[in-house]
């Protein structure tokens, strides 16, 4: 990668301000203002049934630090971490594959990732529903293999097999994960293929002329150049994963409320705004906390 | 744009992955994986009950009742219009955040980066209430507008959530920009825009094309946010079904979504067709 | 109950809305994007408002023909748009009517939204068909008088349950809440009220005023019988028992009648210790902007023949005794439309008690679920 030393933004005044004024008057006048009110939310406290009191107080996010919702969202936490690792697992290849597509074929084959998210969220978990239930397709097929199996053994005298038991595959923390990852894989492969596309093929192929196999090029070579496209995937998959509330409430059991979940009923049923604003910001707060750090670990692009 | 004219390859080179059988095998999952749940969907729009449970024969009625409810067709052409609209402005801006990042230094730039990732990190739940409150009570949006001027609300809560999901994605592919191609490229004399419009712009739209559908899939989809700035006029595909099917899918929104991904497909298709199969391949 | 007639609550529903919607020629045909122009073209009523009317509705709870009917009527076209719960309809007007004349909470909310003073008092010279209505809905205890809210439907929580796979009728909350009896096969509804409640009830209190001593033993309840149930589901309860994910579930009289007409194996009880009655009812919110056209269309739907039309497509029981009259013997005795009378008689509405017990009652299902 060449070296990429950003300039100063008085070297070309016109410019600079010509791509910042549409993205930071957005910003400002969309994003801040909006949230800025949610924030100030997060200090006060509902009087009767619709006003809100700001009042400075803390005592929302007293309330937030409650042991309580700090195990949701450790819990919530894991499970964002294992559908990321999961996405990046499943993804990479994927993203590799299109990359070093044939051209013609690489905008059909990005198409055919997305498309399935081109459905609404909820038709879609409703679709994942019906594959993975008692009756669903999987555990039908499982049972058709299984009874076919059973007969072929009872014909021959062998032994008689027990019925077929169907599997768990729903309502519990595995459907959730499943289901996450289902959700957030494109969100993956995007970004990965965005800075994979491109990258200089002449290392690949000077590396594997010099006989370092096609893994070791792969994880000497590709996946350090496609860094920023894994840490902008890990970005964008994370932490939506992290604010699902859908997915668990469809697919999940008795067990995996995360904390988007709760989130959710302080906006809905019941009715306690502050403590949602809080709640809310207390998740960025941590993810920015954690992406500061990560920041701090990681060796600045410029540099390597 | 040498770096776009590869010698064409006859036969499988060391780095065609996807000729690859471990690859294929791969690829061949994940696509299994993404669309047997689609495809149960697209079959039960057939399905001649009112549950999407046991399937009890065919039938087209339901694709009868999508194309006569006309408040459906409202809310896919709502939806589509939000998102056509929300994906375009969405990419100029995060096309502009992007290379504002990458290109230059400047103070206050880690408080633009922070604030970028706040649509990413913020529960979309509270993004949702904020512009709630923001679009009835610090700038109330005329409901009365005609349309699609009454999808303004909508359109922009979408661009601001989306836009800086488009600079993550574009800035990640600017990290491997040449920067000595556009140092050529100014030294023979182009001009700043010029070496922006010809070298860098064409390098970026990979990214673009990530970004935008990342952009257009964000929004298409979008209820949560949706939900809270709708008004009783501007009911959107989602907003529309998630009401329909809270308790329970019914072959039409089948239909309905099939429906959708056919148009989507279409209209995607036809956009592709229309660059030309050589710009076609140059923005990817 | 093989005569148990459709109960599509869902059920789909030709509304033209364009023309409602003044922009008919921009969607008539899917792609086509016109630009006509909509509140330009909205006629004005003999009432000095516009000819048009915003309706929040839950979906499939109107009649087929209800909305083309009061336009040939009245020359008022209705908007009718979709919310799927009532803290989503709560959520919506919280921060400012967005334009809707009519909507339907449900019993509670109906105090909720009166006491945020969210919706305007009725004129009830202008609804000459109130008289229509049942002596017992006339005048009740969330709303005395009917200042505020006109019933539109009622409807309980209880049992849906597959019969081949439970023992007898499990006619007691006993079976979802505190036995073992049906582990891994039961469904409780994620809705924090109603569990408290009802907990309440099958202990033998009032589902109203749940005394805050007896919130331990409920929540131990719960905790304890967490390990029993498979699903704590969002109100989709009766797809789950169709699929056989589960075989018993809490849910409401409506939605398991829906599906046991699609299968003979299911049934519907409402449990001996009583339960929490619920009723959707019509108001009109703050702001609404025809208030006249909102007391027309409220007073069309009170009609005997209108309100028959309703219940002829929406099957949920009507509190309207005139439309009553009207309606055939295998809607009238359908014992999962209309329980047993001497389980209405220990049942009750629930009431709101204010925010701090909401927040209380949903903690309460937050520290189960985090258990």
């Amino acid at each position: 990668m060449a070296e990429n030393v950003e300039e100063p933004w008085t070297q070309a005044r016109g410019m600079f301000a010509s791509l910042l004024a549409g993205p930071v008057l957005f910003l400002f006048a969309f994003l801040l203002a909006p949230l800025a009110i949610i924030w100030g939310y997060s200090f006060g406290h509902t009087q009767g049934l619709k006003d809100i009191v700001v009042d400075g107080t803390f005592a929302n996010y007293a309330h937030a630090l409650n042991p309580l919702y700090l195990s949701i969202l450790f819990k919530s936490l894991v499970f964002a971490v294992l559908t990321t690792g999961i996405c990046l697992v499943v993804g990479f290849p994927v993203a590799m594959a299109i990359t070093f597509a044939k051209p013609q074929s690489r905008a059909w084959l990005l198409l055919l990732i997305m498309l399935p998210f081109w459905t609404n969220l909820l038709i879609r978990t409703y679709a994942l529903m019906a594959v993975l239930r008692t009756q669903g397709y999987i555990n039908v097929f499982l049972g058709f293999l299984w009874n076919s199996l059973s007969h072929l053994v009872a014909t021959a005298h062998l032994a008689h097999l027990a019925p077929f038991q169907p599997l768990d595959l729903l309502y519990n923390n595995f459907a959730v994960i499943l289901g996450l990852v289902y959700v957030q894989l494109p969100f993956m492969v995007l970004p990965l293929y965005s800075a994979m596309d491109r990258l200089d093929r002449s290392l690949l192929e000077a590396s594997l002329d010099l006989g370092a196999g096609h893994l070791r090029t792969l994880f000497q070579i590709v996946v350090p150049l496609a860094m920023p496209g894994i840490a902008s995937g890990v970005l964008v998959t994370l932490i939506p994963s992290l604010g699902a509330f859908l997915t668990p409430d469809l697919l999940g059991g008795v067990d995996s409320q995360m904390i988007a979940n709760v989130i959710e009923r302080q906006f809905k049923a019941a009715n306690d705004w502050p403590f949602g604003a809080a709640l809310s910001f207390l998740l960025m707060y941590v993810t920015f906390a954690a992406i500061a750090l990560q920041s701090m670990f990681t060796p600045k692009r410029g540099r390597r | 744009m040498a770096e776009t004219q590869r010698p064409p390859r006859p036969k499988p080179g060391p780095l065609d992955y996807l000729a690859r059988w471990p690859l294929r095998l791969w690829v061949a999952g994940t696509v299994v994986f993404l669309y047997a749940p689609l495809a149960t969907l697209m079959v039960f729009s057939f399905n001649n009950s009112r549950r999407n449970i046991v399937w009890r024969g065919f039938t087209l009625d339901y694709y009868a009742q999508v194309l006569q409810d006309e408040s459906l067709q409202h809310a896919f052409v709502n939806s589509l219009t939000i998102a056509l609209v929300s994906t375009v402005l969405s990419v100029i801006l995060g096309a502009a955040t992007a290379l504002l990042l990458w290109r230059f230094r400047f103070p206050f730039k880690p408080g633009l980066e922070g604030a970028l990732s706040i649509p990413i990190v913020v529960p979309e739940i509270c993004m949702g209430v904020a512009f709630l409150v923001f679009f009835t009570k610090v700038v109330p949006w005329p409901t009365a507008l005609p349309w699609p001027l009454n999808l303004g609300a909508i359109i922009i809560a979408h661009v601001s959530f989306s836009f800086s999901f488009v600079a993550s994605v574009v800035r990640a592919r600017l990290a491997s920009f040449n920067r000595e191609m556009e140092e050529a490229a100014r030294d023979l004399g182009a001009s700043e825009w010029r070496t922006l419009m010809d070298i860098i712009v064409p390098h970026m739209r990979p990214g673009l094309f990530a970004g935008g559908l990342l952009a257009f899939t964000l929004s298409l989809d979008d209820f949560v946010i949706t939900f809270f700035t709708s008004g009783p006029d501007t009911i959107t595909f989602p907003v529309k079904v998630y009401s329909m099917i809270r308790f329970s899918v019914t072959p039409e929104v089948n239909a309905a979504s099939t429906l959708l991904i056919v148009i989507t497909v279409a209209l995607t298709a036809i956009a592709l067709r229309l660059q030309g199969s050589d710009a076609g391949h140059d923005a990817l | 109950m093989p005569e148990t007639p459709a109960l599509p609550r869902r059920r789909p529903h030709r509304r033209s809305l364009l023309a409602a919607l003044g922009a008919s020629g921009a969607a008539a045909v899917g792609l086509s994007f016109g630009l006509d122009g909509c509140s330009d073209k909205v006629r004005r009523g003999a009432n000095g408002e516009d000819a048009k009317l915003n309706f929040y509705n839950w979906d499939t709870y109107i009649g087929k023909d209800t909305l083309k009917d009061f336009r040939a009527a009245t020359g008022v076209d209705v908007n009718m748009s979709l919310f799927a719960n009532n803290d989503e309809l709560f959520a919506k007007l919280r921060a400012g009517n967005p334009g809707f004349d009519v909507i339907v909470p449900t019993n509670e909310f109906v105090t909720r939204l009166r006491v945020a003073d969210l919706i305007q008092p009725l004129d009830h010279a202008r609804i000459p068909n109130f008289g229509n209505l049942l002596p017992e809905f006339q005048t009740v205890v969330f709303d005395p008088d009917r200042r505020y809210s006109i019933p539109y439907t009622w409807l309980v929580l209880g049992i849906g349950y597959r019969k081949s796979r439970v023992d007898g009728v499990p006619d007691s909350w006993k079976w979802l809440f505190d036995s073992d009896r049906y582990r891994g096969r039961i469904g409780l509804f994620s809705e924090a009220d109603d569990l408290v409640r009802l907990a309440a009830k099958y202990m033998g209190h009032s589902v109203r005023n749940v005394p805050e001593s007896l919130l331990p033993v409920i929540e131990a309840m719960y905790v304890r019988q967490k390990k029993h149930v498979r699903v704590f589901h969002e109100d989709n309860g009766q797809d789950l028992l169709l699929s056989g994910d589960i075989d018993i579930v809490l849910e409401y009289n409506g939605d398991i009648a829906q599906v046991m007409q699609e299968d003979d194996d299911l049934a519907f009880v409402v449990p001996k210790e009583g339960t929490l009655i619920n009723s959707d009812c019509l108001c009109i919110p703050r702001g609404a902007p025809r208030p006249d056209n909102a007391h027309r269309f409220i007073n069309y739907l009170l009609d005997a023949k209108v309100g028959a039309d309703i219940s002829n497509t929406i099957m949920y029981p009507t509190p309207n005794g005139a439309a009553l009259a009207l309606m055939p013997d295998s809607y009238r005795q359908n014992r999962a439309i209309f329980p047993p009378k001497d389980r209405m008689a220990v049942s009750e509405y629930g009431d709101f008690e204010g925010v701090e017990r909401t927040h209380m009652f949903d903690e309460l299902l937050t520290r189960v679920k985090a258990a």
